[in-house]
């Protein structure tokens, strides 16, 4: 729980239930000597109701409060990992798609290259230029499948947030009973090695992002070989 | 020309290793992390391919690495990653890369990089 938001939570809602801890206390001790209590001192019971309700009050107050800030520090998390895993899809579509394309393209050249060979007088340099193109498909479709390095590398991150939302989770879990201990099949499984990914991982705008590149490594000098 | 081609993905480096294959480098040897490439690094290799995010050692620490070492302070190490924000870029840089290429790359683009980078190996 490095985020301070989620910090502040966390310290907000244990004062909290720590406050909701003592209350329950001294109205369980109220409670074994209520028989005394009444005959000894019934005109003080509207005080100890009212000190009840502004306590009860006190305790929602910071649950609220805690709920908001839950809220905040996850929802921005959440959503960059829904969109990280809508962008995973779309990868993986887009690189079938170009697949799938360059597979036909590459049938129609088999095929003219069937034409040529049944020919009584093959054009052999006809042949030999769709034969570049045929090699230059079957390179295409290699090259599609570098989605498959980046949509790992966005699911690895949607892993993390998930592994980190669920120990925030238990965090708070712990808060409300410390006595019982929560399993979290996520952290079990191994967090995800943050050196194996980057979170900003795309396929989108691959020319723009080399463009920047190429643009910092010409106006910056960079370091000679 | 032997190359050192460093990926953590088996496919990465399939694809960076056709690719050089298809512009006429078929001397290649290739790491899945920094620890492994500088296991494999000798005076032979010419030319390093790396990518950033890899276990145990990532990219940029592997550069720094080959950098302090007398038979890779030379070496051109080019980059192919998917990292591309500017201040990735810089550390890149920094880090003694001598140029970079973003993911996903076309053949072209590697062949460009590779081009810029041999008078270097020349020398």
């Amino acid at each position: 729980m490095s985020d301070p938001r989620a910090q502040t939570a966390y310290y907000e809602s244990e004062a909290a239930l720590r406050l909701v801890d003592k209350e329950l206390d001294t109205l369980r001790d109220g409670a074994e000597a209520v028989s005394r209590f009444v005959s000894v001192s019934l005109s003080d019971l509207p005080l100890i109701l009212e000190r009840a309700n502004n306590q009860i009050r006190s305790v929602l107050a910071h649950l609220r409060e805690t709920r908001n800030a839950l809220q905040t520090t996850t929802f921005d998390k959440l959503q960059t990992t829904h969109d990280k895993i809508k962008e995973v899809t779309s990868a993986t579509e887009d690189a079938a798609t170009n697949i799938m394309d360059a597979c036909d393209r590459a049938s129609q050249i088999v095929d003219e290259l069937d034409t040529i060979d049944a020919d009584a007088t093959p054009d052999r340099e006809k042949a030999g230029a769709l034969r570049s193109t045929l090699r230059d498909e079957l390179f295409m479709m290699m090259g599609a499948l570098q989605f498959q390095d980046i949509t790992a590398q966005q699911l690895a991150h949607a892993s993390a947030v998930l592994v980190e939302m669920e120990n925030r989770l238990a965090d708070i879990a712990n808060l409300f009973d410390s006595s019982i201990s929560i399993e979290r099949p996520l952290g079990a499984l191994g967090s995800v090695d943050e050196k194996t990914y980057d979170p900003n991982a795309t396929t989108r705008n691959a020319e723009q992002r080399q463009n920047l590149a190429d643009e910092i490594f010409t106006t910056v000098k960079a370091p000679a070989a | 020309m032997k190359f050192l081609v460093v990926d953590d993905s088996a496919t990465m480096r399939r694809i960076v290793i056709n690719s050089l294959q298809r512009i006429g480098y078929n001397d290649t040897v290739e790491a899945g992390d920094g620890q492994e490439a500088l296991a494999k690094f000798d005076s032979s290799v010419k030319f390093v391919i790396t990518d950033w995010n890899m276990p145990n050692m990532t990219g940029t620490e592997f550069t720094k690495v080959l950098r302090s070492r007398d038979d890779g302070r030379h070496v051109p190490v080019l980059m192919v990653t998917a990292r591309s924000v500017k201040e990735d870029i810089l550390t890149a840089m920094e880090a003694g890369v001598n140029n970079y290429i973003v993911k996903p790359f076309t053949p072209q683009v590697l062949k460009e990089k590779i081009d810029a980078l041999l008078p270097a190996v020349a020398a």
